[in-house]
């Protein structure tokens, strides 16, 4: 009997000629290529991405001081914090949270639920991505014309609802993607026991769906969050504090806009600590997007 | 014995003896279209009071879209239609107008994998009843212990009634699945390949389940398992790109086909 040295089948294969051994070494250099390439170019997203949370961390701790939340936005080489922008900004993202969410979720259940197959969802949808993807400032020009000068004077009003449009699309999209999610099993299921088309979509559907939608609610809210361009042709600005939904008013975007351009040392720190308070917030709301959408995955396993 | 015969002769044995019960469902004449694609070619056969009836065929041949005319499940989508007569206690169902809410809690449905809601066991149970009855809760309690009882579930959930429907294994969401229906009083209850994406042991339990409602219910069931659909019906049918070849009870089709394509097939010729 003769021994035979182990070779595994397929490394005898690729070294077995000299072109098959070219091919390989061929294939093998591309993949090391590919891969190389692929890990450089992550790491460079990733380093401009840690550049900016660093210059903002540094930047945007040392100018964090209690003031933020007690004052309001001072005139140059005063003192002041961020108050009433801080308040304009909860007020006018909530309020376009208000409108555009449930319009959002019911145009979504439209597309997923009834309108299914229906010709109009096509357009709907088309329409949608389109909105999605359209400029902020064009949204906020077009609130300007409607609402602003109409009523003759900015507002917080008109700053809501340009952020709401901005955040409907956001809300029909992910609100559509997420009920598509619930498998169709389950509606027949309900459906075969005699249960409203409604009622199947309220306690099926939605309790299916819910932590997706929960999800694709924050981003929304989230994204609004950080709008500029839309508030400074709606709610422009307002140096004092105002609760007036009626007047112009604060909000952070427009603070930082303003404020970073400035050549006021005071002002571009408040910037700093605007911007901070932005990302923290975005920063929240995203972790528990997550933390539902884990909840979510769990439930179904 | 005949030659032909597929199955070992004790199972055909224990395939129950059909007696000849009234009619509970009469389909005339039934064409099915997906779109403009026609899967199945003028059906037409009779469903008995309260005796299982098992569809076979080979893949495609139709016989999960017949089930699915009979509690019209598939009008949920616009593009498919079902052109004939399905007469259930001599009323058509396919008639403008019907009613669909109404006639799917009369014929019930348990599909291929288990689809529990996402709520509760005691929820999973209680909502389809809350649609059509006012009941106290504790007339609810006994209505969810009964379901559960009938389908032999009680016993392994009692203890976790709310917690939710999908923590329980395959087996006993099926159960679960078969409990919600039951416990609208259904007078008929389809079965869409009920066992097959579950275990031998609690495909045995289905089995002995269905036997047990057989007692009160009309139960057409579609089946992979020759094996099973000898077990479990009365009647069995057997279907072949969208045609009824036959339809006989359970043993004579098994034993003595008519027809020759089913005889190839209970004879694994083909399928």
């Amino acid at each position: 009997m003769s021994v035979q040295t182990p070779v595994t089948p397929t490394t005898e294969r690729q070294v077995s000629s000299p072109y098959q051994r070219r091919m390989y070494m061929r294939r093998r250099f591309i993949s090391t290529f590919h891969m190389t390439m692929s890990h450089v170019v992550t790491l460079l997203g990733l380093a401009v991405l840690a550049w900016i949370l660093w210059s903002l961390f540094g930047q945007g701790f040392s100018a964090l001081s209690l003031k933020l939340f007690t004052e309001m936005t001072p005139p140059p080489g005063s003192d002041g914090g961020l108050l009433n922008a801080i308040f304009g900004s909860v007020m006018m993202v909530g309020i376009a949270t208000i409108i555009g969410i449930p319009v959002g979720l019911l145009v979504g259940t439209y597309l997923a639920e009834y309108g299914r197959y229906a010709k109009i969802s096509a357009v709907v949808r088309f329409i949608n991505d389109i909105l999605l993807s359209a400029p902020s400032i064009l949204i906020g020009l077009f609130v300007y014309e409607l609402v602003v000068v109409p009523m003759g004077h900015f507002s917080g009003y008109a700053g809501a609802i340009a952020l709401a449009i901005i955040a409907l699309p956001v809300v029909v999209r992910t609100s559509e993607d997420m009920l598509l999610l619930v498998p169709d099993t389950l509606r027949e299921a309900a459906a075969a026991l005699g249960i409203p088309r409604w009622r199947v979509i309220l306690q099926v559907s939605y309790r299916a769906a819910g932590p997706g939608l929960m999800t694709g609610a924050l981003l929304a809210v989230a994204r609004i969050s950080g709008e500029t361009a839309p508030l400074l042709f709606t709610s422009l600005n307002n140096q004092f504090w105002s609760t007036n939904m009626n007047q112009p008013m604060a909000n952070l975007p427009v603070v930082i806009f303003n404020f970073a351009m400035s050549p006021y040392d005071d002002w571009r720190s408040l910037a700093w600590a605007g911007a901070l308070l932005i990302t923290l917030a975005v920063l929240g709301l995203t972790i528990a997007a997550r933390t539902l959408l884990a909840a979510k995955s769990r439930m179904k396993g | 014995m005949s030659m032909f015969q597929a199955l070992p002769d004790d199972i055909v044995a224990h395939a129950p003896v059909a007696e000849p019960t009234p009619i509970k469902v009469s389909v005339r004449d039934l064409d099915f279209y997906y779109g403009k694609n026609k899967t199945l070619n003028s059906i037409s056969l009779d469903f008995h009071d309260r005796s299982v009836t098992a569809l076979i065929g080979p893949s495609g041949c139709g016989k999960s879209t017949l089930l699915r005319t009979l509690n019209r499940i598939y009008s949920l989508y616009p593009n498919q239609t079902a052109t004939g007569q399905i007469l259930l206690d001599g009323e058509n169902i396919l008639a403008q107008g019907k009613d669909l809410n109404n006639l799917r809690a009369r014929v019930g449905m348990v599909f291929q994998k288990p689809t529990p809601f996402p709520m509760s066991i005691y929820e999973n149970i209680a909502f389809a009843v809350r649609m059509y009855e006012k009941l106290t809760k504790s007339e609810m309690d006994d209505r969810v212990e009964w379901g559960l009882r009938k389908v032999a579930l009680w016993d392994e959930v009692k203890d976790k009634l709310h917690v939710s429907g999908n923590g329980l294994s395959g087996g006993q969401q099926q159960r679960l699945c078969i409990a919600r229906s039951v416990v609208l009083n259904p007078e008929v209850l389809l079965l869409d390949e009920p066992a097959s994406a579950l275990d031998p042991i609690s495909t045995m339990k289905i089995e002995e389940l269905i036997s047990e409602l057989r007692a009160d219910y009309t139960i057409i069931i579609v089946t992979h398992n020759m094996q099973q659909a000898a077990r479990t019906s009365d009647y069995t049918a057997f279907m072949y790109l969208g045609d009824l070849i036959e339809i006989s009870p359970t043993r004579e089709l098994f034993t003595n086909p008519r027809e020759a394509r089913t005889r190839d097939y209970i004879t694994g010729r083909f399928g």
